[in-house]
């Protein structure tokens, strides 16, 4: 009988081998209601009062899904860190990182890949395509969802403009006026006229939002190949312009090494009359550098005319880690779905978060981008009028122009790297005046290209 | 500049321990396993945290990773490493700064010791005073010095010096200078400890010394640079050594005050490794950080081996 | 360099003799050039000190337009609650404190048992730990930057990573070969007959380690204790690596990143609190901590 033991056993064996093949060929499906533990990104740093309203939040998510228990974990977006603590699991699931860091990570295999999930959510196809960008892989797959965006534009101090003998509600429309208003403010007043951050990677960052604005790009992308384009005649112009104020109109003031902190603080303590940076600059400014808000006024990046001039855009994601499991992942969507995206497509969750925000004398209202599309972004702002509580007519000069200027997506390619070889040839405009501009541009291409062909 | 990783003071080990009296082991006759008790702090803090990664930096400087992947790849890194323009001018800027450390800062304890060294009366207050600089926290030090070095005519070094008719300097604003505006700084805040060692070494200068050259008819400068000095040789080596290896490695000032700008003339080695390994968010060059830091710790140990072979027969 | 022995008789005198001192031009040329020192020693020691105290209650704008001035527009006192509560300076203050205690209390234990075993004890194979330990002196602590950090993240035998803990901090300090080789120098000149009439008298290793080696190591624990804390208050790039939380870094680490949210005068108190526990620290122990410093010139025997 050994012969019809021996066929049964193959038999089974061979059953079991097709079924396991069976199972292996489709996607196991994540039980929805299998309890997870899902840990939270929580803004380090906060009140009691903003920790309070974050954990309501959290009950409001349980009482959602039941199966879902949500952990908070402290977590700042730290560059330098950042792989070493994914590597040692200290990262929380859901998490938020900036614009400039998505397409990297994504390459990096450092995010999960929740594109499925996502592309299942009601809203999925309605990004603003733009901003979708920097959380898509290459192949336009949605690997971390955008839930807020900006566009740069030009902060300027109507105090320091009025002691000029500027009019503040007039602010400067072309780069000439920027010149010459900054010339006015450091003539008139002891602060520089113009300001621009140099360190930390800002230096690329705002070089670069001045080549945009010029109509230049860092880079020209074609496939897999990338060539760098830091040897142009825009960017040179932008150089030669700092150059300028720096040396001929000395309208730049006596510090030049700053980052996107410390400009900030100046500029809030009335030294700076004007500089470029992030559109929604104001809640750091006011809540965190105690800048009057009376004395706050922003307008959009003069653009040159033809083509190509537009605005750089950033803004947040929200990611998962890779080392959530398949049902972590799940979760997580449904916690971006909830507590980002939420305030900006639902009336409830807008008033319910603005009114949070109010209460804890945070500003609502700060210019920023639409995620979705304007006529959303136009509907949001009225849901929460009541809590509005900027200065929103000084800010009109931006919000009523920047929405026609075309927002341009940050190069895709080896951005920091580059952003921070940068940093010298900026720095070295405004410190020596004996810059070759040409040569530092030339030697800034040839490192860049290494940079990117290096991968 | 001393910090937990950082080798403080050597020049304890500078003066040879005395031969110690012949001891038996007096515990012979338990076995060796208490030994092995009371070692086992320092056997599992050591093979842990020492030795180990000792050994674990040589093997990463010929790999490359990114903690998820590790690849052996061989020379490439150190190759990386040579070919980067960086490289040169971090070289250049650490040089740079320990000349111009050792120009400025290895006299002045010397002198400010020999001149506190005669002081009858409060000489506590003296010592304290030139001490305390040393206890204040490095990175108060150096955020509060930034603020000082501000660039425009109401910064506090510009308004003091203003006062004299001097104009507003750049400090830390302009290449040339940024470099001199952080060795004053460094000076400022380790001179005490090294006036201290000074101060204690000379106060074991034998005083017949110094009678046998006032028979000679000796001045007082005579007397300091031919009795003063010559006692003080082993000191004066031991600490000139130990300021090169410190100002070799100096990190914070550079990444407090200016990042390594403007322009990259701050930038030093140790500034560059640790660009090298936590600067890019995307992951770093983990293989190219061990490899720079095996070179510069290679470079340190064959100055430190020529330097005590050329001034062994010098120190008394 | 050894002290010589001389009779009592023999004057106590440094490079100016006491006959010297007797002529009035000599005296009144030290004197002069001795209040000069002072007052230099003053301004350039304690000055930065006195003018932080006094940005730490004064206004921003005062503090930019006009820094040298005395509270023209009055103080502000605001200014240091504000930076101990708000900007949670206690918190961190708290941390730095733990990290030294823990640090001091790692490297006692490092190097007091290691000493004692080296010295006292003296395993066949001591001479081999004991290169072993001294030539760590000699490798730079940045080669062990980036392999420490990763041995941090993945501990062996653990499992878990060590970030965003204490101990990430504390443990390593323990591998210090400077306090190792100075407590083993230090039980090299204990007078060898005690331990041999302790041992006569039936001390097993452990009660001879406990009542009578550590007791008479009070100097050097001192000094060990010293270097210990001093280390730790000023450690930045190893906190600055190991612990990415906020909440748990300690004052050197964070100050630097809080610059960019407060504003100026909040911070300069800031500044000045985290200065304040350090020197009072030193006024107070200040033989300990000076006759440490001078350790390395001292010659004792």
């Amino acid at each position: 009988m050994k012969s019809i033991r021996t066929a049964a056993a193959l038999t089974a064996v061979g059953a079991l081998a097709l079924g396991a093949l069976t199972a292996c060929a489709t996607e196991p499906a994540v039980d929805p209601n299998a309890p997870v533990t899902l840990k939270v990104a929580i803004d380090a740093g906060l009140e009691q009062g903003a920790i309070d309203a974050f954990d309501a939040r959290v009950d409001q998510f349980e009482d959602k899904y039941p199966n879902i228990s949500v952990e908070r974990q402290e977590y700042n977006w730290t560059g330098t860190t950042f792989a070493a603590e994914l590597a040692g699991g200290t990262i929380p699931d859901v998490f938020t990182v900036p614009f400039t860091d998505g397409r990297g990570l994504i390459e990096r295999g450092q995010l999960a890949d929740i594109s499925g999930i996502v592309a299942d959510l009601p809203y999925a196809e309605e990004f603003n395509p733009n901003v979708a960008l920097a959380g898509e892989d290459a192949e336009g797959n949605m690997w971390a969802v955008p839930i807020a965006a900006y566009g740069q534009g030009l902060h300027y101090n109507r105090a320091l403009f009025e002691a000029a003998g500027l009019d503040p509600d007039s602010p400067p429309t072309t780069w000439d006026e920027v010149r010459e208003a900054a010339k006015a403010i450091a003539d008139e007043t002891d602060a520089a006229g113009y300001a621009q951050m140099t360190s930390s990677n800002t230096g690329g960052w705002i070089l670069t939002t001045l080549d945009y604005a010029l109509g230049g790009r860092l880079e020209e992308v074609d496939g897999e190949e990338a060539t760098s384009t830091i040897d142009t005649p825009e960017v040179a112009e932008a150089l030669g312009l700092l150059h300028d104020m720096r040396w001929d109109d000395n309208s730049m003031g006596s510090n030049f090494l700053y980052d996107w902190g410390t400009i900030n603080q100046d500029f809030a303590a009335g030294r700076i009359g004007m500089y470029v940076s992030g559109g929604g600059n104001y809640g750091s400014l006011v809540t965190q550098n105690a800048m009057n808000p009376d004395d706050y006024g922003v307008t959009v990046l003069p653009l040159a005319d033809g083509g190509d001039a537009g605005v750089l855009g950033g803004g947040t994601l929200a990611a998962v880690s890779a080392k959530a499991d398949a049902a972590t992942q799940a979760a997580a969507v449904k916690w971006i779905d909830f507590y980002y995206i939420e305030k900006l497509t639902d009336k409830a969750a807008a008033q319910a978060d603005a009114k949070a925000l109010f209460d804890a004398d945070a500003p609502v209202g700060a210019p920023t981008l639409p995620v979705f599309d304007k006529a959303l972004y136009d509907e949001n702002l009225t849901w929460v009028d009541e809590y509005i509580n900027v200065p929103v007519e000084q800010m009109t000069p931006y919000t009523d122009n920047i929405f026609s200027q075309p927002l341009i997506p940050e190069p895709t390619k080896s951005t920091q790297e580059i952003y921070a070889l940068l940093d010298p040839v900026v720095q070295a405009v405004l410190t020596d005046k004996n810059a070759d501009i040409e040569k530092l541009l030339a030697e800034a291409q040839a490192s860049a290209q290494a940079i990117i062909d290096r991968g | 500049m001393t910090d937990t990783l950082v080798k403080p003071d050597l020049s304890v080990l500078a003066t040879p321990p005395p031969a110690p009296p012949r001891r038996r082991r007096i515990f012979r006759w338990f076995r060796g396993i208490h030994t092995l008790v009371f070692l086992l702090p320092l056997l599992v803090s050591f093979i842990v945290f020492s030795w180990i990664p000792i050994g674990r930096a040589v093997v990463m400087s010929f790999q490359k990773t990114n903690l998820i992947t590790t690849q052996f790849v061989g020379i490439e890194n150190f190759e990386r490493v040579l070919s980067d323009p960086l490289l040169g001018t971090a070289v250049v800027n650490t040089l740079w700064f320990a000349l111009l450390a050792l120009l400025f800062g290895y006299p002045l304890p010397l002198i400010t010791a020999v001149l506190m060294s005669e002081v009858k009366r409060a000489k506590g207050l003296f010592s304290a005073l030139a001490y305390l600089p040393v206890v204040v926290p490095p990175v108060v030090a150096v955020l509060l010095w930034k603020f000082f070095y501000d660039a425009s005519p109401t910064g506090v070094f510009n308004e003091i010096l203003g006062y004299v008719g001097l104009g507003p300097f750049p400090w830390l604003q302009d290449a040339a200078s940024a470099m001199p505006a952080l060795v004053v700084e460094a000076t400022w805040a380790s001179a005490g400890g090294t006036i201290i060692i000074y101060l204690a070494a000379l106060t074991s200068v034998a005083p017949e010394l110094y009678d046998a050259a006032e028979v000679d008819g000796a001045s007082i400068w005579k007397k300091i640079w031919h009795v003063t000095l010559p006692q003080l040789r082993g000191v004066l080596l031991i600490t000139f050594i130990l300021q090169i290896i410190g100002t070799a490695q100096v990190f914070l000032e550079p990444y407090l005050f200016t990042g390594g700008g403007p322009a990259n003339s701050t930038i030093t080695v140790l500034l560059l490794i640790y660009q090298y390994a936590f600067q890019n968010s995307l992951g770093g060059d983990y293989g190219s950080a061990t490899a720079l830091s095996i070179m510069l710790a290679v470079v340190l140990g064959l100055l430190t081996a020529v330097y005590f072979r050329l001034t062994k027969g010098w120190s008394s | 360099m050894a002290r010589s022995r001389r009779p009592v008789e023999q004057e106590d005198r440094g490079i100016i003799s006491l006959a010297d001192w007797r002529r009035p031009s000599i005296r009144r040329s030290t004197n002069l050039v001795h209040g000069v020192l002072l007052v230099v020693l003053f301004v350039v020691g304690l000055g930065p000190m006195l003018w932080l105290a006094k940005a730490a209650i004064t206004p921003t704008q005062d503090t930019i337009r006009t820094p040298m001035a005395l509270w023209p527009n009055g103080i502000d006192l605001d200014n240091l609650a504000e930076a101990w509560n708000r900007v949670e300076i206690s918190t961190y203050f708290g941390n730095t404190l733990i990290l030294a205690v823990g640090v001091w209390v790692v490297q006692i234990l490092v190097s007091t048992t290691a000493g004692y075993a080296l010295s006292v004890l003296r395993p066949k194979w001591g001479r081999i730990i004991t290169g072993l330990v001294l030539a760590t002196l000699f490798v730079p602590s940045i080669v062990l930057l980036v392999p420490l950090y990763l041995t941090v993240l993945d501990p062996p035998l653990l499992g878990t990573s060590l970030i965003n803990t204490f101990w990430a901090v504390w443990l390593p300090a323990g591998a210090n070969a400077f306090n190792v080789m100075l407590v083993k120098r230090f039980f090299d000149n204990l007078p060898f007959e005690i331990f041999e009439a302790a041992r006569v008298d039936g001390a097993g290793p452990y009660r001879l380690f406990w009542s009578i080696v550590l007791p008479m190591s009070k100097p050097i624990l001192g000094v060990v204790s010293v270097f210990a804390i001093i280390a730790s208050w000023k450690d930045f790039l190893w906190p600055l690596l190991v612990l990415p939380n906020p909440a748990l870094q300690p004052l050197s680490v964070r100050l630097p990143s809080i610059q960019r949210f407060i504003e100026l005068d909040v911070f300069l108190a800031a500044l000045a609190i985290s200065t304040v526990i350090p020197v009072v620290l030193f006024l107070v122990f200040q033989r300990m901590f000076l006759n440490s410093a001078g350790l390395g010139g001292a010659v004792k025997g």
